[in-house]
């Protein structure tokens, strides 16, 4: 934050204003592409940091897309389930690599992620940690599900009915334990069961072979290559290189809407909730922030700056120190309990009812113009009033400090030793200086704001951009929580460019042309 | 040498003396300092000041104090008596019994008092007694019980979270603001070296160990310390190694070249890739890939996420101290650069930083009431936020709307006022 400095200001105020518009405007610009430039490897990193941050999450997304209540079903059925299963994780893209490359040891191999159920690639990951070998490791998986998928198949019959349905559950089991003692009890069972049917002797035999090809795995382990570092390199054909850029062709009319056109093109993705293209939802939400902020943004500042002045100007009264601390008290007073003792005072029909509890009104555009402004005005009241308070109090009373700061200046002095009018003093002399420090604030409000909104539309049921985050939170929609976190970022290196220029506009003094 | 510590101990004697007399002179701020007190001792007391249990009691001719054994079987030491397994201690037949001034536990439903009785509602109960003070929430759980066990999360979250936030962001923020981008020279060798053995260290610390780790983690928390202990000896044994080979690769001109590490440069754009992101934006990401916050994860998260504030607040601090006359005469007398940053300059850039940690104590209360309000909080306990919550599905229940509310907003504004206090004390420039 830079301190106020309230230097003697030279040149007259017209000269001033005309220097700023002639020479400083236009390094100002570039000032500007400098930094929206510097926003690039800032929005960059923050989208690797989230990126990251969520493929880290547990639970297999695609799992839970799909109902997999087909488990039990005929081999049909299930056969049907894993590839549906195997598409839909091919069209998210969740069995391609996380990264570019990733720093793992030589044990580990890349095509584990390809492995579609979530269990299984846990116990297969394990097995790699314990024995070290992935060739005879996949080989024994895919006797395994060779094995599971026959003892599916096989067709029920009076003799081995049960024998299969508990053969079903103990394979199961195996394919979920990378234990040796419990894998060594279910391999028993395994062969118990499938001699206790006369009919079985295939999957005798199949049960035989994936048993000796777990022993082999345990034969021919190389646990060594766990202490061997490697760096896995994937190339561009990886999930984040999808989620930023997309593997559609870049000029080009592709339609296969499986590969993307990637977050800087637009496209965010799928939810995972609503099945839906993230963005039909995001952009009405952000529309509905971003009015709120603003219309907050202004509701502070036209009341604080005069209230912080009138402080100010009547420093040690009665009316200062009461509204000092009344200010004090505000800030300090939780936006959730105000809201929600606002919803459950004022729009309750059990006590106050004067405005409405939630939503943004039912109106449409088609009613008439102003007819849907009233309606929005209405139902935007409370919400702005709750949203404001806060902050409006922190303000005034930055406000108030940073004018007392000036007009214990100098030139103050100087003003009114020469005979000005006090209104003068402040209006022309103290004023513009004293915003200095106001307008650096705006640089953390604005990110508050953006963040509050999560709250404010909690409390009121807006459908903004806090309120389909929040959502997202609780249905683990990784997308579309992405997709909101990268828009909160964005918004928020918006609001510092605009404090920025702000910062130029109103104090000439400050030169962005070299830096 | 004695004389001069005399010395050092009377200054140092005096500036805190300075400061506790500002600090004294703002009514204000002392009276929050009261109530801070007073809330940490309903936090520590908390069991003692609403219990199920009785604080003493006399049954079948022995004495017992239930709620002191409750705490001591909580340590590990001692176990329940078999007599109290599963007993309904409302209704036991004793001798003699004293019960806490709150006699439920936030957790306890009591069924006679279902579907959120008021305070001023008539209440099923047997006696003054029993009566629930602030009212009951929908399945009957005392409210004022859950208040103040809820001073108990409150107080530890602020407190615990900040400590984490202080530690990353003075170490942090001292790094940047003390050596800048020039002042910490090291060689190439050494440079680069420290990056490739970080790796490896992490590599053979916890790449290779993963499983072990966390099965042990699983098994118990004990294990679990050991296998980390054991990781971090290896973390520890691969960085020394690592450095000792460096030494001899040093006489070589080109790897010996000494370099700048712009520490500066590289802390203050974390901070600045962390600033972009809304904290609670950056909070609820975390949440959502953590499968059940409890009480530590959300500490956590509110102490890693939080200690930008105070690091710049540290860096600004040491950029003024640097160059002040008494480093200079360390730097000559041949002391380190890490002596004088721990022992010299810290400690004289700290006490600004209690400002912040004030005010940051207030914050992380404030985030994890919001977060429980939003029902993200941690699921094991009772907090402010989430009975305050319950508000919004009972639209006659007032007193779940005001008491938990107010609850949370004096104990953030007094931390506030204490944060403005210190301000005030500490900071004779912004004497007005």
């Amino acid at each position: 934050m830079k301190p106020v400095e309230a230097e003697v200001k030279t040149g007259k105020t017209e000269s001033g204003k005309k220097f700023f518009f002639t020479k400083i405007s236009f390094p100002l610009f570039g000032y500007i592409l400098k930094r929206v430039l510097i926003f690039i490897p800032t929005l960059f990193i923050i989208s690797l940091l989230t990126f990251i941050l969520i493929a880290a999450a547990p639970g297999d997304p695609a799992e839970t897309m799909l109902s997999r209540s087909s488990a039990e079903g005929q081999a049909s059925d299930k056969l049907a389930t894993e590839r549906s299963y195997r598409e839909l994780r091919h069209k998210l893209g969740l069995d391609l690599p996380v990264f570019y490359f990733a720093f793992s040891n030589s044990a580990q191999s890349d095509t584990l992620i390809r492995i579609p159920t979530k269990n299984h690639r846990e116990m297969l990951d394990r097995m790699v940690y314990t024995y070290g070998n992935w060739p005879q490791i996949e080989t024994y998986y895919h006797q395994l599900k060779n094995l599971e998928f026959s003892i599916i198949a096989t067709k029920k019959d009076s003799i081995n009915t049960n024998a299969l349905i508990e053969l079903r559950n103990t394979a199961a089991k195996t394919l979920i334990h990378h234990e040796d003692v419990v894998l060594a009890g279910l391999y028993a069972d395994l062969k118990a069961q499938a001699a206790s049917a006369s009919n079985l002797t295939e999957i005798q035999t199949k049960a035989a072979a994936t048993e000796a090809a777990y022993n082999k795995v345990k034969a021919e382990a190389t646990v060594w290559k766990r202490y061997v570092p490697a760096i896995q390199w994937s190339g561009t054909h990886n999930q984040y290189h999808r989620w930023l850029f997309g593997a559609a062709k870049w000029f080009g009319t592709e339609t296969d809407p499986t590969l993307g056109r990637g977050f800087i093109r637009g496209d965010y993705g799928i939810s995972f909730f609503t099945k839906r293209p993230v963005k039909s939802v995001i952009w009405d939400g952000l529309w509905i922030t971003m009015l709120i902020s603003i219309l907050v943004i202004i509701i502070e500042y036209v009341i604080s700056i005069p209230l912080g002045i009138s402080l100010a100007v009547r420093k040690g009264s009665t009316y200062d120190s009461s509204v000092t601390v009344a200010l004090f008290l505000t800030y300090s007073l939780p936006v959730f309990w105000i809201g929600t003792m606002a919803i459950f005072f004022l729009c309750s029909p059990d006590y106050v009812e004067i405005f409405p509890p939630f939503g943004l009104g039912d109106a449409v555009w088609e009613d008439g113009f102003f007819y849907k402004l009233g309606d929005l005005a209405y139902h935007l009241a409370l919400p702005l009033i709750i949203a404001s308070y806060a902050s409006f109090a922190y303000l005034s009373r930055q406000m108030r400090g940073s004018m007392l700061t000036v007009l214990g200046a100098d030139y103050i002095r100087t003003a009114r030793a020469k005979g000005l009018p006090e209104n003068k003093v402040i209006w022309k002399h103290a004023f513009r200086n004293s915003l200095l420090p106001i307008i650096t604030i705006f640089a953390s409000f604005f990110p508050a704001l953006i963040g509050g909104s999560i709250i404010l539309e909690f409390l009121f049921t807006i459908p903004g951009l806090g309120q389909i985050t929040y959502a997202a939170v609780i249905q683990k929609d990784y997308p579309m929580i992405l997709t909101n976190t990268m828009f909160a970022a964005i918004l928020t290196l918006v609001g510092y460019l605009v404090s920025d220029i702000l910062y130029a506009v109103v104090d000439p003094r400050i030169s962005y042309s070299k830096k | 040498m004695a004389e001069a510590t005399s010395i050092k101990a009377k200054n140092e004697q005096g500036y805190w003396a300075f400061v506790n007399k500002q600090f004294r002179k703002k009514k204000t701020a002392v009276i929050s300092l009261y109530i801070v007190i007073v809330l940490a001792l309903i936090a520590v007391f908390a069991p003692f000041l609403a219990n199920e249990k009785p604080l003493v009691c006399k049954f079948k001719g022995e004495t017992f104090f239930p709620v002191l054994k409750d705490i001591a079987v909580g340590f590990g030491i001692g176990e329940f008596q078999p007599q109290f397994q599963n007993v309904d201690w409302k209704n036991l037949q004793y001798d003699m019994v004293v019960f806490p001034p709150v006699p439920y536990l936030p957790m306890n439903q009591d069924d006679n008092n279902i579907h959120s009785k008021g305070p001023f509602d008539e209440q099923n109960v047997p006696s003054a007694r029993w009566k629930h003070w602030f009212g009951t929430d929908e399945l009957g759980r005392d409210v004022l019980s859950g208040m103040i066990h809820g001073t108990k999360i409150a107080m530890t979250v602020g407190i615990v979270s900040m400590l984490i936030a202080s530690v990353i962001g003075i170490l942090l923020g001292s790094l940047a603001g003390f050596y800048g981008d020039e002042n910490f020279q090291v060689s190439r060798v050494r440079l680069w070296g420290n990056i490739l053995f970080l790796f490896f260290a992490f590599f053979y610390s916890f790449g290779t160990r993963s499983y072990d780790i966390t099965d042990a983690l699983g098994r118990g928390l004990g294990e679990g310390f050991v296998q980390l202990g054991i990781s971090i000896l290896i973390f520890a044994a691969v960085m020394v190694v690592g450095n000792l080979l460096v030494i001899p690769l040093k006489n070589i001109s080109f790897l010996g070249k000494q370099v700048a590490v712009p520490f500066d440069l590289i802390i203050m754009r974390v901070i600045e890739v962390l600033n972009s992101i809304p904290t609670l934006f950056l909070i609820l990401l975390i949440i959502s890939i953590v499968r059940k916050p409890n009480l530590y994860v959300i500490m956590g998260i509110i102490g890693l996420t939080g200690w930008t504030g105070i690091a710049r607040f540290i860096r600004a601090e040491l950029l003024k101290v640097r160059n002040l006359e008494y480093i200079e005469a360390a730097n000559s007398l041949g002391y380190s650069n890490a002596h004088i940053l721990f022992k010299h300059a810290i400690p004289n850039a700290l006490s600004p930083v209690l400002i912040s940690i004030a005010f940051g104590i207030a914050g992380a209360i404030l985030t994890e009431s919001t977060l429980s309000f939003l029902g993200l909080g941690p699921a094991d306990t009772v907090t402010w936020g989430q009975l305050l919550s319950y508000a919004r599905q009972i639209p006659q229940a007032w007193w779940l709307a005001i008491f938990p509310g107010f609850a949370i907003f004096i104990t953030v504004t007094t931390f506030n006022l204490i944060g403005d206090g210190l301000t005030d004390a500490m900071d004779p420039r912004l004497k007005q």
